[in-house]
């Protein structure tokens, strides 16, 4: 039985440790937020924290988080950092498709709270694991840019 | 029928190592390699071989601390610690910039690239180039190899399987020395190597004191030759075209890519050998 904390709430399962981070939160936590792309580490689509901290949620083996505190784009969903960014990317219109947009939004949100006030190549450096191939990413360079202006001090 | 995986996380490394001593285990760092090696279909586990033993929150696997010359780094320090961190060298932090992307950099340790010992490893080049050595660690006691003979080939190497990479040393962090690390591939993020390439150069009034290079992706171990750089110890920066062609035409002899997936055989020479010339014809280097 492995236990961690998700989105503020202590869970358990029994799957096996080296199931992917990325299929228990799919399929036995239903948050389906978190998608899947290249499955490879490749394309950012399945980021997520753990303890903070950016990772790919489908190079992760369940047995290695034991303990964790893992967050989710719906973890995150009701803070004012995501309202920010939220807004940020509907005025940039940085979203399109939309599918890789829960990744981007962790790494954006990675992003500001180590930098709040990113160049623009730290913001591409920032989410340069994050695949898009709708938007040439121009305008989620600008979204990220708003986001960092509009919420001056929050993070 | 589920198939029953067997699975260790100990709390301390002489558990790990005594769990170790009895099976032979499938070790998993950050996982970031072995993942999709064993990669299965959407909702299945990766299929690995073996028992597992988690070892990537072993805090005595994170040191990194300097002992007289040698600088010690803890085999499951990720990358993005190693940035964050004031004993390593800035050489080797500007070349793990170029690693990966944000989300890798906080899970891939540098024991877990040395171990998977692919042709391509990001880190290897640099790491030859700076001759490092492993400390590995059984329930028998230490036991330190330089890089070069612990990795044999491609996901070969000298390890027994009652065996950690416990520490990578640095015998010197070449603090005197130009080091330079390139990395040619498809996309600067998350991109496997197509050729890389590690220089480092000390020069003591206009002359060569030091110099060393190694080449990643043109062959199954990374490719270096201290005689080749022997032979420019002593001369003037800088260097005549005639020396530079020497050296070129020496590494054309004992440079051997492969085509793959990734590029050619005949790209990977070229680039190769065009990045050491350019290392060779700069007109000043400086210290790091």
């Amino acid at each position: 039985m492995i236990k961690f904390t998700l989105n503020g709430r202590t869970v358990e399962t029994d799957a096996p440790a080296t199931a992917r981070l990325l299929d228990l939160l799919r399929d036995e936590f239903e948050l389906i937020g978190t998608k899947e792309g290249c499955g490879e580490g490749e394309c950012g689509a399945c980021s997520v924290f753990v303890n903070n901290l950016l990772q790919n949620s489908c190079l992760i083996p369940i047995g290695s988080i034991a303990g964790a505190d893992i967050q989710t784009i719906e973890g995150i969903i009701e803070t004012e950092q995501f309202k920010i960014l939220d807004e940020s990317y509907s005025i940039a219109g940085g979203v399109q498709c939309g599918y890789c947009i829960p990744g981007m939004i962790m790494a954006s949100a990675a992003l500001l709270s180590k930098n709040p006030h990113p160049s623009e190549d730290e913001i591409r450096e920032g989410i340069s694991g994050n695949l898009c191939r709708c938007t040439g990413y121009n305008m989620i360079v600008e979204a990220i840019n708003l986001a960092a202006k509009k919420g001056d001090g929050l993070w | 029928m589920v198939e029953k995986i067997t699975a260790y996380r100990f709390e301390r490394l002489d558990e790990t190592l005594s769990q170790l001593n009895r099976e032979d285990c499938a070790i998993i760092a950050g996982g970031t390699d072995v993942m999709v090696l064993h990669k299965s279909r959407r909702g299945v586990p990766p299929k690995i071989p073996k028992p597992i033993v988690f070892i990537n929150h072993l805090s005595e696997l994170k040191q990194v601390y300097q002992h007289h010359k040698d600088l010690h780094i803890g085999a499951c320090c990720t990358y993005s610690e190693l940035l964050e961190n004031p004993l390593i060298p800035f050489a080797l932090k500007n070349a793990i910039k170029t690693i990966a992307a944000p989300a890798i950099r906080n899970r891939g340790t540098l024991g877990g690239n040395i171990c998977n010992a692919s042709p391509a490893g990001d880190m290897l080049p640099l790491l030859y180039v700076y001759n490092a050595k492993l400390l590995l660690r059984s329930v028998n006691g230490n036991r330190m190899v330089t890089i070069s003979d612990f990795i044999q080939g491609p996901r070969r190497v000298q390890r027994f399987h009652n065996e950690i990479v416990t520490e990578i040393i640095l015998p010197s962090v070449l603090e005197d020395s130009h080091v330079v690390f390139e990395k040619v591939g498809n996309r600067n993020a998350d991109s496997i190597a197509k050729v890389s390439f590690a220089g480092s150069i000390r020069i003591s009034k206009d002359r060569i004191d030091d110099i060393r290079f190694a080449f990643g992706a043109v062959g199954p171990t990374i490719v270096r030759s201290v005689d080749i750089e022997k032979k420019l110890v002593g001369k003037t920066i800088p260097l005549d075209g005639a020396d530079i062609a020497a050296i070129g035409s020496a590494f054309d002899k004992i440079i051997r890519p492969i085509d793959d997936q990734r590029s050619t055989a005949a790209y990977r020479k070229t680039v190769a050998l065009h990045l050491l010339r350019y290392f060779l014809s700069m007109k000043q280097y400086q210290p790091n």
